[in-house]
């Protein structure tokens, strides 16, 4: 009976996931060993020893007196900011606006919003780089892909290489979040040379498990000189965690978007290229579907 | 008659999906779904064999055929298996003959697992990793009913997990050449793993999301791209410009020729497009400024790269540009241009409130073979018949040492 009752506790506390396991199972087996750190940094790959710097070495005094110097200016901000209207900006606007750009490439400033990986992070050969296009006015992620998995006997499938926006920061790295409820399509001006791309939007989530659960659509590109104007309703975004489409489909809650990413997986090997000019939110009254996908429970069950 | 038996079975064990029901209506359907007669004989009597199916060693002590003694004990004795049968050519056919051998040598499929994993690796080399049928065969392979759960507590529990992970895996490697599973996979699955297994899952998840996404590009690209490459860059010029207007012109077909000397020429291929805005904005062009000839971009269609250059000028300067006004008898039926001064509200604004990117209009694009200047000259001079303007404006040649190929980078 004792022993019912810890497995019980233990599968609470995996459950909620903050707990550290220790605390509740002193004594007794650890029913799963190798079980991903709900707090973990950067991809730690199979057989990779782990970093460690002394806390001595990570202290900087010019970074200190920056860093606040930058987040008094961001806390003053953010307080003034109320007087103006909801987020800063005057009331009319906030309920009238139809459209919003939400990230423009103007200059080299934009870029550093932006996260640029492959997967050479899990040790795949793929490349990818950021740079502004030809008239600093876009901006042009470009390299080349590779799909040969890499040999540590676990990876099956390698190949992608990713943009992703910074989550946004407040003042003192406070969460802050994208607000589009008013909105209900995306919209990008992007030029591709014909690959498939793949659209992510993260949203925040209340338990760390979902901590990966990403909503994502395809971006399909159709090549050549000319800009490609894309809208895609929010509703059209399926759910899908590390990778794998989840049965339990519901629709994509605009009020907290953390990032937008864009993922090419194509398999097929060799250089690509995809510039953007906007990514922009805007509202279609056209379009008044919530969800494209089932959301009732289905029979026989999948 | 075997068959027939197991769905009579399934069907007692209580499925009414429509699939099966239509398979049990069709009896002649069900003889060509388990084409493989041989593998449905073997069925039977490892069903009738379970019942002395003691324990592993009990088992391995007595060899089902004298060539079971002589193969090797090594971990790739299934990779072995393809190079052996299939020595000189790899066709479907022979892959089909490996299953076939490696049904007909142990009657207990001793080592399926590690003989799927191991076919399923050697697919693509095989050339068959699109190919449905195929994929049935090895499904095939699976001993029937065995993995079934009868009870609860089985069905509780993760019954013969390797297996079961084994036939996932298979579906997986469906789903990432993008196969849709048949009707006949499902009655394999079904008498395989059962109604409610994983694989049976899987199964259910793509017939779901598949049908899903068939049709979302907007784009889409032949699954077969035409071997000709006058064809290919058809399509593909086709596809980069846009505009259901746009004129395709071969201006030369790629030959081979002996010249007077002996030398052997060959004429690469040109092929241009150009739709009728082009045309009216090259003629609009100011011949004091040059135009230029870009290139080589890239365009991926599924697993191939082709390479297309691009005639384009300069933008404008913002003194120089003009905006011209609508010529009003454009349309007859409706105004173009409305002058009223209504003032719109911001909940009525449907811009982006973003600059435009300044870039230089586009005149025409092309494909050859050979993206070198001469050939690209060939088709500025070819582009002159139908834009005389091109005689007077100077051009100039911007080409980035890139592939001269047309085709690239081929699957």
């Amino acid at each position: 009976m004792a022993l019912l009752r810890a497995t019980h506790l233990t599968q609470a506390a995996r459950f909620l996931g903050c707990f550290k396991q220790t605390h509740l199972t002193q004594g007794f087996p650890q029913l799963s060993p190798c079980w991903r750190t709900i707090s973990g940094g950067e991809y730690r790959r199979p057989g990779q020893p782990k970093e460690y710097t002394p806390i001595w070495k990570q202290f900087d005094f010019q970074k200190g007196v920056k860093g606040m110097q930058k987040h008094f200016a961001l806390l003053k901000e953010e307080f003034l900011s109320r007087w103006t209207g909801p987020e800063g900006r005057p009331l009319v606007e906030h309920m009238l606006e139809q459209t919003r750009v939400i990230w423009e490439f103007r200059g080299p400033k934009s870029l550093e919003n932006w996260t640029v990986s492959s997967d050479r992070e899990i040790g795949g050969r793929s490349e990818a780089f950021l740079k502004l296009g030809r008239n600093n006015t876009t901006c042009q992620l470009y390299g080349t892909l590779c799909s040969v998995a890499p040999r540590d006997g676990e990876t099956r499938y390698s190949g992608y290489c990713t943009l992703r926006s910074k989550p946004l920061k407040g003042a003192f790295d406070s969460k802050k979040h994208h607000d589009w409820t008013s909105f209900n399509t995306l919209h990008l001006r992007i030029r591709g040379d014909g690959r498939p791309w793949m659209i992510n939007i993260g949203a925040e989530t209340y338990f760390s498990h979902q901590k990966d659960e990403i909503y994502s659509y395809f971006l399909y590109t159709r090549g050549g000189p000319y800009w490609q104007d894309v809208k895609i309703p929010f509703s059209k975004f399926f759910l899908s965690s590390r990778g794998r489409i989840q049965d339990d489909q519901h629709a994509l809650w605009l009020d907290k978007v953390n990032t937008i990413g864009m993922t090419l997986g194509d398999k097929a090997d060799g250089p690509f290229q995809l510039e953007i000019d906007f990514i922009a939110v805007c509202n279609d009254r056209a379009h008044t579907e919530e969800f494209a996908y089932e959301v009732y429970k289905r029979n026989p069950e999948v | 008659m075997n068959c027939v038996r197991c769905l009579l079975r399934l069907q007692s064990l209580g499925i009414r999906s429509p699939s099966v029901r239509a398979a049990l209506q069709h009896p002649a359907w069900l003889q060509r779904s388990t084409a493989p007669s041989k593998i449905t004989r073997h069925n039977t009597c490892s069903q009738a064999l379970r019942r002395f199916h003691g324990s592993a060693a009990c088992s391995k002590s007595q060899p089902v055929s004298t060539d079971q003694e002589e193969k090797d004990k090594s971990l790739v004795t299934y990779d072995d298996l393809f190079e052996k049968v299939a020595r000189d050519t790899k066709t479907k056919a022979t892959f089909n003959r490996v299953l076939e051998v490696f049904c007909k040598r142990d009657i207990r499929r001793r080592g399926h697992i590690e003989f799927i994993y191991a076919a399923l690796k050697k697919m693509p080399e095989f050339g068959v990793e699109r190919d449905i049928a195929v994929y049935n065969n090895l499904l095939d392979i699976f001993p029937k009913e065995v993995f079934v759960p009868r009870n609860f507590i089985q069905r509780m529990f993760n019954h013969y997990p390797r297996q079961q992970e084994c036939g996932v895996q298979l579906l997986e490697q469906m789903e990432n050449y993008g196969i849709l599973p048949n009707v006949e996979s499902k009655v394999l699955i079904v008498q395989i793993f059962g109604e409610k297994s994983h694989p049976m899952r899987k199964f259910q998840r793509i017939m779901y999301w598949f049908p899903k996404f068939k049709h979302t590009n907007p784009f889409p690209v032949p699954r077969h791209l035409p071997e000709d490459p006058v064809d290919l860059a058809r399509l593909s010029l086709n596809r980069i410009a846009n505009d259901l207007d746009a004129k395709v012109t071969v201006y030369q077909t790629p030959c081979t020729d002996v010249s007077e000397s002996g030398e052997e020429i060959t004429f690469p291929l040109v092929v241009g497009i150009q739709s009728p805005d082009q045309m009216e904005l090259l003629a609009k062009h100011n011949p004091s400024r040059p135009v230029f000839v870009e290139g080589p971009f890239p365009l991926w269609l599924r697993n191939t790269c082709v390479y297309y250059y691009v005639l384009r000028a300069e933008p404008l300067p913002p003194k120089e540009k003009v905006e011209e006004p609508y010529d009003p008898e454009r349309s007859f039926y409706y105004p173009l241009e409305l002058d009223l001064d209504l003032d719109r509200d911001l909940g009525e604004d449907n811009s982006f409130d973003v600059d435009e990117v300044d870039e230089g209009p586009v005149f025409a694009m092309c494909m050859t073979s050979r993206g070198d200047q001469a050939t690209l000259n060939q088709w500025i001079s070819g582009l002159q018949e139908t834009n005389p303007i091109l005689g007077s404006v100077p051009t100039i040649f911007r080409l980035d040492a890139g592939p001269t190929e047309l085709q690239g980078v081929s699957d």
